[in-house]
């Protein structure tokens, strides 16, 4: 009836090749934007926590208006929507990594404002009892233990997030996606080549869920 | 249609109102995704709780794989690889369903089955002191209890199939997406991208900024009678 030919595909050491750079930049793209995303949304949380006149609305505003929109549209935005309205020219990359960013802050930022408001009233209080500064209290008592608490939903928002990057092939980044599309477009074996795409896709959420237990366990996991 | 038109005059009147009237698409799949994939994830949940380790590992396996797999590789595995494999043309319409349903089930399926899970054991040992069948303690002791905690998260999965439809325009759908893209790419004056897309933004937040206040305020009320 059918036939599948997989070897259409590892038999050649082109699209061996690219399928290899598109794991390259796919995880390499998610992991910057998350850590540059999970700063962001640390600052953003904090302008929240701290009810800073304007700029706490402002971060409330932008967090829920991320969250409430697709990537796809944040990310035609940042690629052709802002450059053509100020005027600078980025390779592609550098527009998905500003476009994942953002939306990574988003998510972050609300997964540690629900981390930061649900820490102990009595940690407040003995923070406050030996003479803690706002400061202080944050960094050492409210941060640690909202990170420990949170780390399961922020990790597996990052797996959800990266399973999306998908999307960057839309404005040509060669990512995994982009090296699909492409060999799709060569040998016309739609169906073996997302198979084989969805199966990498597969494996890398796996590799990242793996990694980042391995890293909780080790540094902050060992607190508990 | 036409009072849009007259609202913003030309030519922003025409494209909000063609965005506007694309939304249509957008809420239809969503809604269609979203009833199909309940029920297709209240069967997967139903396979992952009843006493039966195979229909258990069954449902796992589904849940676990269709969640680790990205939406936009169903929608390529369904939208070209399905028909290039079976000679036949599938619809957009098709493809684009199908894929949200699964996507969907395998979502709902994990959080029904972490709301029936939170229910403490003591409710089903007294269920089974007062001699009730499994689908009786089901639809009499757990399911009652569950529901309310389930009702919020998945309202606020809705609003992530409302944006996962953003994808399927890639398949070829005609929704809010490729309505706007194709402005976008017009050399219409008044349809920049960086009018357009902050325009498509705004539209789908309107629909999904009232979905997440409806979740917050359901996740509230919930919490405010249990404690």
């Amino acid at each position: 009836m059918f036939e599948l030919r997989f070897f259409e595909i590892y038999r050649s050491e082109e699209y061996i090749y690219l399928l290899l750079e598109g794991i390259l930049t796919s995880s390499a793209l998610t992991i910057a934007a998350g850590l540059i995303g999970f700063i962001f949304a640390f600052c953003l949380a904090a302008l929240r926590y701290w009810k800073v006149p304007l700029f706490g609305l402002i971060a409330a505003c932008y967090v829920d208006f991320i969250r409430n929109t697709p990537l796809i549209v944040q990310l035609f935005f940042f690629t052709f929507g802002l450059p053509a309205l100020i005027g600078y020219i980025w390779p592609f990359w550098a527009h998905a990594l500003l476009a994942l960013s953002v939306n990574f802050s988003g998510y972050f930022a609300e997964i540690l404002r629900s981390g930061y408001a649900s820490t102990e009233k009595g940690q407040l209080e003995a923070a406050a009892a030996l003479n803690l500064n706002r400061l202080t209290t944050f960094l050492k008592i409210i941060l640690p233990q909202t990170i420990i608490k949170m780390f399961p939903s922020l990790s597996s928002q990052f797996i959800f997030i990266f399973l999306t990057t998908g999307v960057i092939s839309e404005i040509g980044v060669t990512d995994l996606t982009h090296a699909g599309i492409f060999i799709d477009s060569r040998t016309f074996r739609s169906f073996e080549v997302f198979i084989t795409l969805s199966i990498i896709y597969v494996m890398l959420a796996i590799t990242f869920k793996a990694i980042l237990e391995i890293v909780f366990k080790s540094s902050l996991g060992k607190r508990n | 249609m036409e009072v849009i038109s007259v609202l913003f005059g030309q030519p922003y009147g025409v494209i909000i109102g063609q965005l506007i009237m694309a939304c249509k698409y957008t809420i239809y799949l969503s809604l269609i995704a979203f009833i199909g994939g309940s029920l297709f994830g209240g069967f997967i949940t139903f396979l992952r709780i009843i006493p039966n380790k195979f229909l258990n590992f069954i449902g796992y396996s589904y849940t676990w794989l269709f969640q680790s797999l990205p939406l936009l590789m169903l929608l390529f595995i369904l939208g070209l690889g399905a028909p290039q494999i079976l000679g036949l043309n599938i619809d957009p319409w098709v493809a684009a369903t199908m894929a949200l349903v699964i996507f969907t089930s395998a979502y709902l399926a994990e959080v029904w089955r972490g709301a029936i899970t939170a229910i403490p054991q003591s409710q089903w040992e007294a269920s089974r002191a007062l001699n009730l069948s499994f689908i009786q303690t089901m639809r009499l002791i757990i399911l009652p209890q569950a529901v309310k905690y389930s009702v919020a998260p998945t309202i606020s999965f809705l609003i992530q199939i409302i944006k996962g439809t953003s994808l399927c325009y890639i398949i070829g759908f005609q929704d809010l997406m490729l309505i706007g893209k194709r402005w976008a790419n017009s050399p219409v004056p008044g349809s920049e991208p960086y009018i357009i897309f902050p325009a498509m933004a705004v539209l789908y937040f309107f629909m999904c900024y009232p979905l997440a206040l409806l979740a917050k305020y359901i996740e509230h009320k919930t919490l405010l009678k249990t404690s």
